[in-house]
């Protein structure tokens, strides 16, 4: 099911004759990982992206306010399972979940992309420069990535949202910090110690490759060779990283929105959806489990992309 | 022993700067006089008391004073006051800790437990359908965070699931789940073993399973790699039993990376378990944090933090100087060092 | 209880170890890799058998086969392997492990690797004492440094206590030797056991080798690429090719009447003391076979300086020579023949044409 053919039956398996009827063993054929993972990760994520960009233009989505009439012809709580009327049942302000989840992969893919962009901005900088000048330099990176791993990052995130929320409400300079972009701030902060270290280490072990030597030997500046030299080769590794990240970002917002910190009120969330609908697993499981889903194939998808990265640029600290 | 004692200063210079900036952190947009005291006291209190509590706590000192000031009081036990619980912090930490701390324990003893045996069978039957088995589960549950766990397991083991088909076509019916409490207890081990264990399964669960999968990922790799080394091939060749060339020869060779993993993952175990201890309604650590921090209860958080970063620290110093047990070299290397 | 079968079964005065047609091929996704393909050799007790070939000759593989040492999956064993009077060619790893350590024993290329990192000498080498002969740990440890004084350890007991990085390569490979002595074992393999090593370190590694071989009249087989040191080591000594046994004889016989011109490119690239300095080496040109797709006839034939359009068609047997019956080789055309040598003169003669035709340009 998972990895790829190996050494042992893959001659019998190309010496095998093709049967005459050539649908079951296709299947089997297509089942096997490599193909089979990604193009499941790269699809889902594709479509969702599509689904989430798009929604408001398609017309098999409701709006996340609309009210789904129940069966007696008036909106109501919980009256839809997963059928027809609504995709994925309704939820208890009768909304439709499907469309609730639609827009709540918007926000979580925004607010997990933006900030893994953010991580990889200033903890690619603090690795890069840690990695490079070292010394003194390289102390202080540790000790901040130090003490960023040594607060549990789920406190942490609560903690900077609900100082940062209110600092946004008190102060008229940061009127701009909406709930979102707080959250997006958090979470790339977080984002920011696993990177740093990672791009330090491979720095550190590129800055001693000839390459980079024969660089600095004819005279070039730390900017140039950090830039020219070096970024370029740390691509491989960040992107890996950023996949991995990306898939914990997206978990950790779920879990802030959970806990009640999540974007503006009104926007659906998956987090959001989750604690909303809980109380009533047992009579609306759909309102609770689809969103549940979503978060979890999110994740796996770009988990799956990162484990990828990871084996084709053999990069293995990556799964932090 | 130098080594030892450069690794604890450096770690204590973390726990300074990570409790000091929680500090300054929630005291962050309280500059007014009196405004720490206000925030501390609610909405309500009069110009008296704020003066007083401020005076008790010298809130109006500079950061580092007060910093001084609550590490020294806290170290004695005394952690201040919690105005929204109306008991001190002290009391109101003492009786969250242990649900945490149990839950955390269960965590990591059986993610180790599921973990290792299943790691160290999967390296050893390499690409077998177990090993193609074990990878894709743990790779599912690696990306299974405790928020979707959570409602998962609820369904499956909480919920009461009647299966069977309804009644025209068929007249069985089996019910399955319903095992396990909806909201959790705090019933300790000593006073009730299997309410204990009723009560705990369930979070444990949530918090163990993605923890299991990235130690068994983890050691699955490593292992993978010593068995193709000489030494593992001599082993054989001296004829010790496969199980014996497994868990004696091979093991101990491919703990670090997971030992290091045990280390980083107690902050994702203390996320996880915010997260869990909301779904089941446990009161522990992660659940009072949450409401501390909404309800800007200062000393609550900043004594609960300073108490989850010192663990922290403390179990990855552990695991750094359990690399010199695990393995001679290092031992040796820091002894000249 | 395979002890009782062991004894029961074992035959005292025949051969040691027999090998019949033995081959050993590996399933990989190019196809099937032919590292050994059918060797037949005999070898007798307290004897030291060198097997000679340059790197994927399939020695190695010949060596581990023969232990059972190679990982079962994607493995195909063929042909018969008796030790002892006992088949043990078809037998699995389980029933092996009463003869690894016991039985056979190896010694592994590079000590820096072979060594359990974490683990104290002493407890490695009184590990299979424990295992095979059930001693105590006490009995076990004791021996152990009897061991060590017998590969010739300073202070044998305080090395017990120490772990693998501590000590250098060359007492590394004598802590192997010593494990690899521990039970009596009645063959021992090594597999190019000084490679790894310093040159002065290399003759006295070989020489413990030879003088515990004498002391437990045990077998030895030493694998290795280097003619050199199986020449002062060995009773006999068989050379192999692309998986194949293209020469066997005993050492004198090999070194004074060698036939295959495999072997004399062999040991024509070992430099010589009496060489004038900066004398060139003479490598063997082009690679090794490919062992999926063996060339049809001999498989030297795209490297031999002699080869002929017969040899590129047609497989040579193995063939003892006119003087001696146990001196076997797979070639057409042998040093030393009259066709040889006439080969030999058309080619010095073509060499002078290039070089007069070279000068005159």
């Amino acid at each position: 099911m998972t990895t790829t053919i190996d050494a042992t039956t893959a001659p019998e398996d190309a010496a095998a004759p093709l049967p005459a009827a050539p649908t079951p063993p296709a299947k089997k054929r297509k089942l096997k990982w490599p193909g089979f993972g990604i193009v499941f990760a790269v699809g889902f994520l594709g479509s969702l992206t599509f689904l989430a960009i798009f929604a408001d233009y398609l017309s098999f989505i409701p709006y996340p306010d609309a009210k789904i009439p129940g069966p007696d012809g008036r909106p109501g709580r919980y009256e839809w399972g997963p059928g027809t009327a609504a995709w994925f049942g309704t939820d208890g302000v009768s909304g439709d979940v499907f469309s609730k989840v639609i827009y709540g992969a918007r926000t979580s893919l925004q607010v997990g992309i933006f900030a893994t962009v953010f991580g990889i901005l200033v903890g690619g900088f603090l690795g890069v420069i840690a990695g490079y000048f070292r010394g003194w330099v390289d102390r202080i990176v540790m000790i901040i990535t130090d003490c960023l791993l040594a607060l549990p990052a789920l406190l942490l995130a609560i903690i900077l949202v609900d100082r940062l929320s209110d600092l946004a409400e008190d102060a008229s300079w940061l009127g701009w910090l909406s709930r979102k972009w707080t959250i997006v701030i958090t979470l790339g902060i977080l984002a920011t110690a696993p990177l740093a270290r990672i791009v330090r280490a491979q720095t550190l072990s590129l800055r001693e490759r000839e390459f980079v030597l024969a660089a600095r030997s004819l005279g070039a500046k730390p900017g140039r060779v950090m830039f020219r030299e070096i970024l370029p080769n740390l691509i491989p590794a960040i992107l890996t990283v950023g996949f991995t990240g990306l898939s914990i970002l997206i978990a950790a917002e779920g879990a802030l929105a959970f806990l009640g910190l999540g974007v503006e009120v009104g926007t659906p969330t998956w987090g959001k959806l989750i604690d909303e609908n809980r109380n009533k697993i047992d009579e609306a499981w759909w309102a609770t489990i689809f969103p549940c889903l979503m978060l979890f194939l999110t994740v796996l998808s770009f988990n799956i992309i990162g484990d990828r990265l990871s084996r084709r640029f053999d990069i293995r600290q990556a799964g932090v | 022993m130098r080594y030892a004692l450069q690794k604890i200063g450096q770690f204590a210079i973390v726990f300074f700067i990570v409790t000091f900036t929680v500090m300054i952190l929630m005291r962050l947009g309280l500059n007014a006089p009196g405004d720490p005291a206000r925030t501390l006291l609610g909405g309500t209190a009069d110009q008296e008391l704020i003066d007083a509590t401020t005076e008790k706590y010298r809130l109006d000192s500079n950061p580092f004073v007060q910093y001084v000031f609550w590490m020294t009081n806290m170290v004695q036990g005394d952690m201040g006051f919690s105005v929204p619980n109306s008991q001190p912090v002290f009391d109101y930490i003492q009786g969250r800790i242990l649900t945490t701390l149990l839950l955390g324990f269960y965590a990591i003893f059986w993610g180790l437990v599921i973990a290792v045996p299943l790691a160290v069978r999967q390296a050893h039957k390499r690409d077998s359908w177990f090993d193609k088995f074990g990878s894709g589960a743990a790779f599912a549950f690696v990306s299974a965070p405790a928020i979707v766990l959570a409602p998962i397991l609820t369904i499956l083991l909480i919920k009461e699931n009647t299966i069977g088909m309804p009644p025209p076509f068929g007249d069985f019916q089996v019910t399955i789940g319903g095992w396990f409490p909806r909201i959790g207890d705090k019933v300790y081990p000593w006073q009730d073993l299997g309410e204990h264990f009723r009560n705990f399964f369930v979070p444990t669960l949530v918090l163990t399973l993605p923890i299991a999968a990235i130690f068994s990922r983890l050691l699955r790799g490593d292992m993978v790699m010593t068995l193709q080394a000489d030494f593992v091939t001599l082993a054989s060749a001296k004829g010790v039993s496969p199980r014996r060339v497994l868990w004696v020869h091979a093991l101990r060779n491919s703990l670090f990376s997971l030992l290091t993993s045990v280390g980083l993952q107690i902050g994702g175990i203390v996320g996880g378990a915010i997260v869990a201890e909301q779904f089941f309604d446990l009161d522990g650590m992660g659940s009072m944090l949450v409401t501390a921090i909404l309800q800007k209860d200062l000393f609550t958080v900043q004594s609960a933090s300073a108490i989850l970063v010192g663990s922290v620290v403390i179990v990855n110093l552990t695991v750094d100087l359990m690399y010199g047990v695990l393995d001679p070299r290092i031992r040796h290397a820091r002894a000249i060092a | 209880m395979s002890d009782l079968i062991q004894a029961s079964s074992r035959d005292i005065d025949g051969p040691l170890l027999v090998l019949k047609d033995v081959t050993t091929h590996f399933k990989t996704p190019r196809g099937l890799v032919r590292a050994v393909d059918g060797v037949s050799f005999t070898l007798d007790r307290g004897k030291a058998l060198g097997i000679v070939g340059e790197s994927g000759s399939g020695k190695t593989i010949l060596s581990r086969s023969i232990m059972g040492l190679l990982p079962p999956r994607g493995t195909v064993r063929g042909g018969s392997i008796t030790f002892e009077g006992r088949e043990i060619g078809n037998l699995g790893r389980k029933e092996m492990r009463s003869v690894w350590g016991k039985e056979m024993a190896m010694i592994f290329q590079d000590p820096m690797t072979s060594l359990n990192p974490v683990m104290k000498i002493g407890r490695q080498i009184a590990e299979p004492l424990q295992i095979h002969l059930g001693m105590t740990k006490q009995n076990a440890w004791a021996t152990a440094e009897r061991l060590l004084q017998d590969v010739r350890i300073p202070e044998a007991k305080r090395r017990l206590e120490q772990y693998p990085h501590e000590m250098s390569g060359g007492m590394r490979q004598r802590v192997m030797i010593a494990i690899a002595l521990a039970c009596g074992p009645t063959a021992l393999f090594a597999d190019e056991p000084t490679t790894a090593l310093d040159v002065t370190v290399q003759a006295q590694i070989l020489d413990l080798l030879g003088e515990q071989r004498r002391d437990r009249n045990m077998s030895l087989v030493l694998v290795t690429h280097d003619l050199g040191v199986v020449a002062g080591h060995t009773d006999e000594i068989a050379v192999m090719y692309g998986g194949k046994l293209v020469e066997k004889a005993t050492t004198k016989g090999l070194f004074a009447n060698m036939k295959m011109p495999y072997t004399e490119a062999l040991l024509n690239s070992i430099p010589r003391l009496e060489d004038r300095s900066h004398t060139r080496l003479s490598a063997i040109a082009g690679r090794p076979p490919d062992l999926v797709n063996p060339p049809k006839g001999c498989r030297f034939a795209p490297r031999c300086p002699y080869a002929q359009p017969k040899c590129q068609n047609e497989e040579p047997p193995l063939v003892p020579t006119a003087e001696d019956p146990n001196h076997l080789y797979a070639c057409w055309y042998p040093v030393g023949s009259p066709e040889n040598t006439e080969i030999k003169v058309r080619i010095a003669a073509s060499k002078s044409e290039f070089a007069a035709a070279a000068g005159g340009n």
